[in-house]
């Protein structure tokens, strides 16, 4: 008898022919967040078994699964032989001592040769024999005793379901360039296409000198936050420094913020043809900040032909919020560093800035040339190293 | 690199480093064990408390507490006073003071705080309003941390006493020991200093009290520091903080001078159309508080850091708090408010310095009018 933690997917069984694929990313990611813990990770039909792991780090194992796109539930049991007195040891040690229960048999092994009836049976009247203080409910129990009997003279025997996260496997839906500030959204935003199985680029815009390292400092953690479910592995600033000056000093100050944002726009889709990205992935939701119009977006979305995907596009932000502390990254959000210096913001943004007047105030720059220069920033940091 | 942000932190003084570096390797001894090993490190933290307190006054009429740091210092000397009442304190203290105060809100003394002159001391006049008979604490910084400015505390607490007797009072010291030349008076009960603005290291500080004063424990457990602050003593920073101390005190005269001179070159040397003086004339040599017309500080800061020449700043490039507390208490202009720097000296600043860090800031402050102007 060894104790283990069985894994249940959601979704793939969906995919057909392709689910041998997707059942091998997901064993990829699974291994990936069990990395530096001691365990092994068998396939079984229909769910993951993790085993031969420290019993006294459950709970740092669980967590870990527990973070893993694909994983619908999983279960803390035991693994066993198929004999009675198996059985009953196994089932003795899941079940709790009082309250109301039900034994539950599921039968992988048609040759068994005990029906599932029986065994529930059999295992329940045990169990009433060594806690007095069990009643059996088979209609609303309060406890439920799980036996799976495996085909290899095997069984699974537990007594709760945990909830997984659910969505797809990371790597089995594309690849997206984020761009993450340091703000609230755009990591739960990231969480979001990750949890549909994308592998999410994370690139960050910053202009020192008018931002400082601590901004950078706190993206950095951000990332590594995010990491925790989409397994990036990079982070990527470039410095836009020199583009707010020259917009500052060349077009409409009501502008700023629209023609920054622009470029981000153009530095992202350059930055996510050069690693094979298929989109970029923001965290704007409508109506959030006076650039995130429908006007904003139409003149950001005019400089690129990538899709841009905004997952958050119609929640409030109590809703954001919700997600960021659930994820984990909204202590971090809400450190007090700018990601954006206020000595460009004008007093009074354009909320509803026109394409054409947008387009004549860049006329008045060279973007080419400002736009190799902020390539020319770039610096790249291994999340692993960070 | 030019380091000029000795009000932040010294660099550890290297003598005084190898001087206490025994008692990390064979004199690890606990001060509370009772073999011989033990027993000759707990005298010789006697004598490091001896030195420290012969610097401020008359070692019978005293005692020093060992702590971890200037802020428990002062956290210690508020929370064990003002216990009723009210409690009278500055709009020019440090955080650790600052937000002690407002702390006390929350166990029911009522806090004041007195406002600042431009230069940022405090209004004396003011203050002597806010005590009543019902004041149970006034603290005063001595040195202002952000501006350099010098509160004469003896006076004060002589004129805080004759109205209210009863009262007693705290000074954070942290920014004037050995640094200024003084002596405590009989009228000042508590006086937080800190190892690591002269030369210590971090994680080392003292609260002086006058032996006569009743004070509540700060850490309970195995009765170190006579009760006051259990826990096992930081042998190695104290060992440092004497042996730093001893250094600084010895030339404390010396440096005042000099560094007053270098003070007064720096600001001379810097651009009077960008840069106004915050800092007064009077103030402690060892700051110069500068604000720069219609840039930020924090800018200009890493401009100078990128030039080599690393200074202060007094407020963050945040919406969140986009100025600083004590600088908007001085009353400094909408035009500089956002433009703060602060250098501040060591024994070890030299004229060179001084030079190179007049170039880098008025360099830095046009190359940052330049950037940011519009055609």
């Amino acid at each position: 008898m060894q104790k283990v933690i069985i894994i249940r997917y959601a979704e793939i069984h969906l995919k057909g022919k392709n689910r041998g694929y997707f059942e091998r990313v997901f064993s990829v990611n699974l291994e990936r967040a069990l990395k530096g813990l001691k365990h092994e990770l068998h396939r079984l039909s229909g769910r993951y078994l993790v085993a031969c792991f420290d019993e006294n780090r459950t709970e740092e194992i669980c967590e870990r699964i527990s973070r893993v796109f694909g994983v619908h539930s999983y279960s803390v049991g035991l693994e066993t032989g198929t004999s009675m007195g198996e059985l009953f040891e196994a089932a003795k040690v899941v079940c709790p001592q009082e309250g109301t229960f039900k034994v539950d048999t599921h039968r992988a092994d048609k040759k068994y040769p005990k029906t599932s009836m029986q065994l529930n049976a059999e295992v329940g009247g045990y169990l009433l024999s060594q806690f007095p203080a069990l009643k059996v409910d088979v209609h609303m129990p309060a406890h439920t005793v799980y036996l799976d009997i495996r085909e290899n003279a095997t069984a699974l025997v537990f007594s709760k379901f945990e909830a997984g996260v659910g969505g797809m496997p990371v790597g089995t839906s594309g690849k997206g360039v984020l761009l993450i500030s340091g703000g609230i959204d755009s990591p739960v935003a990231g969480y979001m296409m990750a949890k549909r199985g994308m592998s999410v680029e994370l690139l960050h815009f910053h202009s020192y000198p008018y931002t400082n390292d601590g901004a950078k400092e706190k993206v950095k953690e951000l990332a590594k936050e995010l990491a925790r479910f989409s397994h990036s592995a990079r982070l990527t600033t470039l410095n836009v420094a020199h583009i707010q000056e020259e917009i500052h000093a060349k077009c409409a100050p009501e502008l700023n913020v629209t023609l920054l944002r622009r470029f981000m726009y153009r530095l992202a889709e350059k930055f996510a043809r050069s690693i094979g990205g298929q989109c970029l992935i923001t965290g704007e939701s409508l109506g959030q900040v006076a650039s995130q119009t429908i006007e904003g977006i139409t003149s950001s979305n005019a400089v690129v032909t990538l899709p841009v995907l905004r997952p958050l596009i119609g929640f409030d932000k109590d809703e954001i919020i919700a997600i960021s502390r659930r994820i984990g990254t909204y202590e971090t959000s809400v450190l007090p560093y700018e990601d954006c210096c206020t000595v460009f913001l004008p007093e009074f943004p354009a909320i509803k800035p026109k394409l054409s007047f947008v387009e004549e105030e860049e006329g008045r720059l060279d973007v080419e040339r400002l736009m190799e220069e902020a390539f020319a920033s770039k610096e790249v940091y291994d999340l692993n190293e960070i | 690199m030019i380091y000029l942000d000795n009000a932040a932190t010294t660099r550890p003084d290297a003598e005084a480093v190898e001087a206490a570096l025994p008692y990390l390797h064979e004199q690890f001894f606990n001060p509370s064990a009772l073999y011989s090993g033990g027993v000759a490190v707990q005298g010789e933290l006697r004598r490091a408390r001896a030195s420290l307190l012969s610097y401020l006054g008359d070692g019978a009429k005293l005692e020093l507490v060992f702590t971890s740091c200037g802020s428990e210092a002062d956290d210690h000397a508020i929370f064990a006073s003002a216990r009723r009442g009210n409690a009278v304190t500055t709009a020019g203290e440090h955080a650790a003071v600052f937000q002690s105060f407002t702390e006390l809100k929350n166990r029911n003394v009522e806090p004041r705080f007195a406002p600042l002159h431009k230069d940022g001391s405090v209004d004396i006049d003011a203050l002597l309003t806010l005590v009543d008979e019902k004041t149970t604490l006034v603290s005063v910084v001595h040195v202002n941390n952000e501006t350099g400015a010098v509160n004469d505390i003896a006076s004060i607490a002589r004129a805080v006493k004759a109205k209210n007797p009863r009262c007693i009072f705290h000074s954070d010291g942290v920014q004037a020991f050995g640094k200024l030349p003084f002596r405590l008076t009989n009228d000042i009960d508590l006086y937080s200093v800190s190892a690591h603005k002269i030369g210590g290291a971090k994680g080392t500080g003292a609260l002086i009290k006058r032996k006569t004063l009743a004070l509540a424990p700060y850490i309970f457990g195995g009765g170190q520091e006579g009760g006051l602050r259990s826990g096992t003593e930081n042998v190695f920073g104290i060992m440092l903080f004497a042996a730093a101390a001893k250094k600084k005190f010895a030339s404390i005269d010396a440096d005042f001078t000099r560094l007053k001179g270098y003070r007064e070159k720096l600001f001379s040397l810097l651009e009077k159309d960008i840069f106004a003086r915050i800092s007064p004339e009077d103030g402690t040599p060892y700051i110069l508080t500068v604000a720069a017309k219609n840039l930020r500080g924090e800018i200009l800061q890493r401009l100078l850091s990128e030039r080599g020449v690393l200074v202060g700043t007094g407020s963050a490039c945040s919406s969140k708090h986009p100025t600083s507390r004590v600088i908007t208490a001085c009353g400094v202009g909408k035009e500089y408010i956002n433009g703060v720097l602060r250098f501040s000296f060591s024994p070890q600043t030299t004229e060179g310095d001084i030079l190179a860090a007049a170039d880098a800031a008025n360099g830095a402050a046009r190359e940052l009018y330049a950037r940011t102007a519009r055609s």
